[in-house]
């Protein structure tokens, strides 16, 4: 069936854009890749757009090493028939422009910035082409992403440099929200255009935190080390990344993952669910002052934080994907325990959602706050708990099944509130589901081996592959190389297409409802941003030795030993 | 002669001297309640002390330079002492005088007007923002207590907070007085700034409002202001209008009102605990509502019930 819809989608892309169409093949069973004309990008958006495909996020590669220039490859999903398509547009090398498709697809303006920013190649037509990634005062044309420039690139300093600021409409003052702000857990900076208490605009500028994960993942790790450095990318739902990309991976090189590690893998990433959504539900509640539900659900949420530590060892941060399946198994001795904590877990998120059902003051401060409408989620391609709350039916887990969602049937958790309060109940609902799944998934774990062996993966295959994080659908592009990593890792995070509905969310908005509208996407911007902290260690190991990086230790013991009240 | 006088001012200074002393303790006592409906267990009682005398050691940064907005910290706390003063403690108020009700409506606002002239002074946009709050919500609370006071005064046909108490405790609950306490009741929950209406200084959405640019011994007065006027408030509701049983033995009542205070005070961080916090506007409808339902307690008063 998805064979049928590819090959439909090959015919009419042909059909309509004739000799536009360089080629079209099926790299993977779910993946169409169309290689069409630069000139005929937008026509090829719009079949896109006629078929009912969603758009996801747009690839920029340097294919220059490889003989041509620029890759820009926008990657769509036919949710109804379980299929990516990507539309790669090659651009020359001389000529590094290519028609914006922001004009027809909002949601693509970001992935647009973003490669305009770290590949070099102009998006022409786009409303807003200034830079999303690299900071203000990076060199021009100095495009990270490129082969010929180092994962250790370091520009020179500048002084005195100011960007230039949007200026706020007439009569309207400015309230900054960020970089630093109490209730938003990361960096980011939301200038609000106000009138008195009343919103009438904002300005954002993030990425503040951008590490160059994909950078590293394409020119210093391996297969087998990039797991761990994509699980870093979110302190929360790590464990989806590194699924998300171990996937890719296996998708690219037709590794088989066995039953029991695909049946492993949806345990974890139930569980990753479960605690994030409670950790989700204490922020909401604390961003509107109500700090007894903080409390309360992330005490509700610390026995399954212990729980994944006996499983992997690690609270968060598990460590346990790998190319090919996972490095820990569940052992039977667990299962009880398993089972008791998801029943205590189950008991007390109905008593937290009980008590909160029917809160006249909470149903005040969201019901009708932080409007998101329907046509605007699907034209920003919002995805996740914000988008179905928008009555937009849209789940990874259903659209694009892996793991063990062929089997474990999810159910797609919706509502037509639009508003906070519908992302609250979507959310309780998808809490509920998860400890379902995670129930069904222990009783039906399949025997067998954890992981696959698997040889040499050749150059030149493409992997997409998605995972339906709590905060929504997350996508890892791999198109592999031959020296044993990826020639090109693309991530992208829930929270990228979700905080571009933030300024419709909050227009016209008071003050007041700001935070908890920005809270209910439960944006994630270390993941957007690609921030992580082992390249912090690893670049450390570079410069510092051994020895010094003792001797700095000892100091800072040192130093606390030498506070007032300090531990001996 | 003399010798009233001497005993008047010593009155006065031992009452300020037990609010300064006992309202950060009921705070503390607060906190500690507030953590056990959190399953925390919360800081020690006498935290709020700790935090008092730490932050009055520490230098005063001003951000602003002029003496009117150096001294505000020191008017806004010194405001609901003499506030305190006025408002009778074991059924006499240890400044009172004929027409002090008058005089109770008046220096409540201080306090707050003080606030909101640091906020708009003090240049942060957040600051700012609080400060229009606070100027919301000072406009929509204070009606509700000008109404029952003037309540208080219309059954007890006195303009005296200690006649108006003398006269609740020997006449017994009546339907007007009761409706008055209860709407009062609700302005304490905005008065002592606790949820769902401290807006004004909405830590998550404009960062302590006015008091964003407070620190050190300016801030420690500033909250020492606010436990202070939630202490006095709460002493004014249950003093005036709920003040049985009264035994006309001074340490017993003075014992009696405090136990009782705790009691609101106590229903007030309970009601803070179980709710979030609302929108100005929100609030502000809330208390025409409740200004409105006080007015029938006016309406019951003239007709005598």
């Amino acid at each position: 069936m998805i064979a049928t819809a590819a090959a439909e989608t090959a015919t009419l892309l042909r059909s309509r854009l004739g000799a536009g169409v360089l080629g079209a093949r099926e790299m993977d069973p779910d993946l169409l890749w169309a290689s069409v004309d630069r000139s005929c990008v937008r026509e090829a958006t719009t079949v896109m757009k006629e078929i009912g495909s969603r758009y996801l996020v747009t690839v920029g590669i340097d294919e220059r090493p490889l003989g041509g220039g620029y890759g820009i490859v926008h990657l769509f999903s036919l949710d109804a028939e379980h299929l990516f398509i990507a539309v790669d547009c090659p651009v020359s090398a001389g000529d590094p422009r290519i028609d914006s498709i922001t004009p027809l697809i909002p949601g693509a303006s970001w992935a647009e910035r973003e490669f305009r920013d770290m590949i070099g190649v102009e998006p022409e037509g786009h409303p807003d082409p200034k830079r999303l990634v690299l900071p203000d005062d990076w060199p021009e044309g100095v495009h990270p992403l490129r082969r010929d420039v180092a994962y250790n690139y370091r520009p020179p300093s500048v002084e005195g440099f100011a960007p230039e600021l949007v200026k706020p409409p007439r009569g309207s003052s400015v309230l900054p929200v960020g970089p630093f702000f109490p209730v938003l857990e990361e960096p980011a900076r939301f200038r609000l255009f106000v009138e008195g208490e009343t919103v009438v605009g904002c300005d954002y500028r993030g990425f503040y935190n951008h590490r160059g994960i994909e950078k590293l993942g394409d020119s210093v790790l391996t297969w087998d080390r990039i797991p761990f450095l994509a699980e870093r990318i979110c302190g929360i739902c790590g464990f989806i990344h590194s699924t998300c990309y171990c996937q890719a991976v296996e998708k690219a090189a037709d590794i088989e993952v066995p039953r029991r590690a695909a049946y492993i893998r949806t345990v974890m990433l139930e569980l990753e669910r479960i605690h994030s959504h409670l950790l989700w539900l204490g922020i909401a509640g604390h961003i509107l002052g109500f700090d007894t539900v903080l409390m309360q659900t992330w005490r509700i949420r610390e026995p399954v934080m212990w729980l994944t530590e006996e499983i992997s060892g690690n609270r968060k941060t598990y460590g346990m994907n790998l190319v090919g399946g996972v490095r820990r198994d569940i052992t039977d001795a667990q299962l009880p325990r398993i089972l008791d904590v998801l029943k205590t877990v189950e008991k007390e998120a109905l008593a937290v959602r009980k008590a909160i059902a029917d809160d006249s003051t909470l149903h005040a401060r969201t019901v009708g706050v932080g409007p998101l409408s329907t046509w605007w989620a699907k034209e920003i391609c919002a995805v996740g708990p914000p988008a179905r709350a928008s009555n937009v039916l849209i789940d990874a887990r259903i659209d694009h099944p892996y793991a063990a969602y062929d089997d474990l049937k999810p159910r797609l958790c919706s509502s037509d509130g639009c508003d906070v309060w519908a992302r609250v109940i979507v959310r309780l609902d998808e809490l509920e589901d998860s400890i379902r799944l995670v129930r069904e998934a222990l009783a039906n774990l399949p025997a067998g081996a954890v992981r696959a062996e698997f040889d040499e993966i050749p150059g030149g295959r493409v992997g997409v592959s998605a995972v339906e994080a709590p905060r929504g659908e997350a996508i890892h592009f791999v198109m592999t190389g031959g020296e044993n990593r990826p020639y090109r890792w693309r991530v992208r995070a829930p929270t990228f297409p979700n905080l571009q509905a933030v300024p419709a969310m909050i227009r016209g908005q008071s003050i007041a409802d700001v935070p908890i509208s920005i809270g209910s996407l439960d944006p994630c911007f270390s993941c957007t941003e690609r921030m992580e902290t082992v390249s912090v260690a690893d670049g450390s190991r570079r410069i510092y030795t051994l020895q010094e990086l003792q001797a700095l230790a000892q100091s800072a013991r040192a130093r606390r030993g030498n506070g007032d009240g300090g531990a001996p | 002669m003399n010798a009233a006088y001497l005993r008047t001012a010593a009155i006065a200074v031992l009452d300020v001297a037990l609010l300064l002393v006992l309202s950060p303790l009921f705070e503390g006592v607060l906190r500690k309640l507030k953590a056990a409906l959190h399953s925390r267990i919360g800081p020690p009682v006498v935290q709020p002390f700790v935090d008092t005398l730490k932050l009055l050691g520490k230098d005063d940064l001003l951000t602003v330079h002029s003496r009117a907005y150096a001294v505000t910290p020191a008017l806004a706390l010194a405001s609901v002492l003499v506030l305190g003063t006025m408002v009778p403690i074991g059924g006499v108020p240890p400044l009172g005088f004929a027409g002090d009700v008058v005089g109770i409506i008046y220096v409540a606002g201080v306090g707050a007007v003080l606030l909101i002239l640091t906020a708009f002074a003090s240049g942060s946009p957040y600051a700012a923002v609080g400060g229009s709050r606070e100027m919301m919500a000072l406009l929509s609370v204070e009606p509700v207590v000008a109404v029952t006071l003037v309540v208080g005064a219309m059954k007890a046909g006195t303009l005296s907070a200690g006649g108006i108490s003398a006269w609740n405790a020997s006449h017994g609950p009546t339907i007007s007085m009761t409706l008055a306490g209860l709407a009062l009741f609700l302005a304490v929950q905005a008065q002592a700034g606790k949820l769902p209406f401290d807006i004004p200084e909405a830590d998550q959405e404009i960062m302590g409002g006015p008091l964003v640019e407070q620190s050190g011994p300016r801030l420690a007065l500033f909250r020492w202001a606010m436990w202070v006027r939630q202490l006095v408030f709460t002493l004014l509701l249950v003093e005036l209008f709920f003040p049985w049983p009264r035994s006309g033995v001074f340490l017993l009542d003075l014992v009696s009102a405090l136990a009782k205070a705790m009691l609101v005070l106590v229903l007030v961080a309970v009601v803070d605990v179980v709710n979030p916090r609302l929108k100005v506007e929100q609030a502000m409808g809330y208390y025409l509502r409740v200004a409105f339902s006080s007015l029938a307690a006016l309406a019951f008063a003239v007709v005598g019930m």
